[in-house]
């Protein structure tokens, strides 16, 4: 097979997600809508409270992290999303294609739907709020975003996991996932608040050290970008692993042909 | 295309498929299936719901895996080039669906990227499969607002995409009206023909299946109970010609039943119906016996493949 041909096989659930979200009403929500209710909520809060400079910074730093980290997650949901809602599944599962064609096929149209909501997040939190989310140069932003981006990818496989594996209605269990991260990765406050138990469970998740390294060009301090980079690629790809198992289970069990019914 | 003729599309022997329910009770869906399908040939699926026919399907396909038995599609293992495979088969399914929001062209522009196609081979292939489904008017219309006959085709183009060698097609005409059938019946016979594809189709439309399949496997239970092609099937269940006559005044039906060739009778005051091996030839005897009575109306019926069904599934 040809790199084009092999590239289109990538490029296929992007093509599919991109039509649907463009067909779809409530792409603006996701979009627009909810990622400036969190970003104006969070910068109004800090108005209010008299926050200082560098806390402003903190905060709007973890609520730009969530939103664009649910933006892209469930992207990669949606690639089997779809197919459930839609009971094609079978029609995708017959095809020559394997798991990751699915998940990076779909994270590339997260991807680029992040960086949408990331640009109109940078410009309105620069104007409101006289933050400059480039301060730093590009390098620490280009970091950052691909550290979310491959936490949302992880996130989007356990779903598509947890649907082949108990069926429909199982993402919502998965989507609690997020909640959980958003709990313990130190989104609105620093991780040192956490009970001892918590804290450790923080550290297992690889946002926290990606928010800890962007952080640190706000306010001076340490970090572990490499521990991130390594504990996201090592997700990463176990996510990937379990995936092609729970699809060779789906395909044992019967439940991709009830899922299709 | 010669070469695709020889040799076996699929052989299964001693396939097995059990489901487990949720508290461990197991049943058995499929038991011990073993069939050879000639490379070339037009394969027919019959049996009542249930009976495990998509599930079967489904096996051929490797969309699903089997619990115990050997499988090899086109000549490969089935589950070692899972695959190389899936390259050259396509399904489509019972109730065709596909992403909603998607147009027609759209859909199989995304399925046709999924096997690898790509610039203008992709394009073309799309286009082909549109004007051969004469889907062009509609190409613009998304999946959710195509009429059912509509979405049978696009299905049907769908499964063609990647040129396969062999398809399964699953309940190609349920649903659809009389006339879109014999279209939809036409169009198979024709991707048969031109393009010496092999088919593996379930149906519960008997007539279906004698016009188009070259052999028949009947599943009960999900077991197969009888496989041959549509002529010997009806022929060895003794499902002979049926001559009903009808008449007036005395006929010898005793000595009727004494009669070569004579499989069954059923006789009602005035009217009698004799199950025979064959027809013409048994015609001039069983006439001679009605020499003393009038009668009134003769009528001969060929059996059909729902006397068979009927039959079978009893
Ligand atoms: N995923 C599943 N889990 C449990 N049982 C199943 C599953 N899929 C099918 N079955 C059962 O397997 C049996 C065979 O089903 P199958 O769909 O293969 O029959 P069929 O011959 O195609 O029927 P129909 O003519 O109604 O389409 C049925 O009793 C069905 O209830
Ligand atoms: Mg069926």
């Amino acid at each position: 097979m040809s790199w084009q041909g092999e590239l289109n096989r990538f490029l296929a659930s992007a093509y599919k997600n991109w039509i649907i979200s463009r067909r779809n009403i409530f792409t603006v929500f996701e979009l627009f809508f909810w990622p400036m209710v969190s970003l104006l909520s969070i910068g109004l809060l800090t108005r209010f409270l008299a926050v200082e400079g560098s806390m402003v910074s903190f905060l709007l730093v973890g609520a730009i992290a969530l939103t664009i980290l649910q933006v892209a997650q469930i992207d990669v949901a949606y690639v089997l999303l779809f197919d459930m809602w839609s009971k094609s599944i079978k029609n995708t599962f017959i095809a020559p294609i394997r798991s990751y064609h699915l998940v990076f096929g779909a994270l590339l149209f997260g991807i680029l739907r992040g960086c949408v909501v990331f640009l109109i997040l940078v410009a309105v939190s620069g104007h409101l709020f006289g933050f400059n989310f480039l301060a730093g140069g590009i390098f620490p932003v280009l970091a950052f975003l691909a550290g979310i981006f491959a936490m949302a990818a992880s996130i989007g496989i356990t779903v598509c996991i947890s649907i082949l594996t108990f069926g429909q209605k199982a993402d919502v269990a998965a989507w609690s996932l997020s909640g959980l991260i958003l709990l313990v990765s130190g989104i609105y406050y620093p991780v040192d608040v956490l009970p001892p138990l918590l804290q450790a469970l923080a550290w297992a998740i690889p946002l926290t050290y990606f928010l800890e390294y962007y952080r640190s060009i706000f306010i001076p301090g340490p970090h572990h970008l490499a521990w991130g980079c390594a504990l996201a690629s090592f997700y990463l790809i176990l996510g990937l692993i379990l995936l092609d198992r729970a699809i060779e289970r789906a395909r044992r069990t019967g439940i991709l042909l009830r899922l299709s019914e | 295309m010669v070469a695709r003729m020889k040799g076996k599309s699929v052989q299964a022997s001693g396939i097995c498929k059990r489901y487990k329910s949720f508290f461990g009770r197991s049943s058995t869906i499929l038991d011990n299936i073993s069939l050879d399908i000639d490379a070339g040939d037009i394969f027919g699926l019959l049996g009542p719901n249930g009976s495990g026919k998509t599930t079967l399907i489904s096996i051929f396909s490797t969309l699903i895996y089997p619990e115990a038995g050997s499988l090899s599609i086109l000549g490969m293992d089935a589950r070692r080039n899972r695959n190389a495979i899936r390259k050259c088969i396509n399904i489509s399914t019972a109730k065709p669906n596909f992403p909603w929001s998607l147009t027609v062209k759209e859909n199989l522009r995304h399925y046709g990227m999924l096997y690898g196609l790509h610039g203008s081979a992709l394009s073309r292939t799309v286009r082909d499969q549109i004007d051969a489904f004469e889907l062009g008017e509609f190409q613009d219309h998304r999946f959710e607002d195509l009429s059912t006959g509509l979405k049978q085709r696009l299905s049907l183009a769908k499964a063609m995409l990647n040129h396969p060698s062999l398809i399964f097609l699953d309940e190609p005409t349920t649903g659809l009206d009389p006339d879109i059938s014999i279209k939809t019946r036409q169009l198979i016979r024709r991707i048969h023909e031109e393009e010496g594809i092999s088919v593996v189709l379930s149906t519960h439309y008997m007539p279906e299946a004698e016009m188009l399949c070259d052999k028949i496997a009947f599943l009960r239970q999900g077991r197969i109970v009888a496989l041959d092609t549509p002529h010997n099937l009806k022929r060895h269940l003794a499902l002979g010609e049926r001559i009903a006559v009808s008449y007036q005044g005395e006929a010898d039906l005793a000595a009727l039943e004494e009669q070569p060739g004579i499989l069954g009778l059923k006789a009602e005051k005035g009217r009698v119906e004799i199950i025979v091996d064959r027809g013409e030839e048994s015609l001039d005897g069983i006439i001679k016996l009605f020499a003393k009575a009038k009668i009134t109306d003769i009528a001969i019926k060929e059996p059909d493949l729902e006397d068979v069904f009927i039959e079978l599934a009893r």
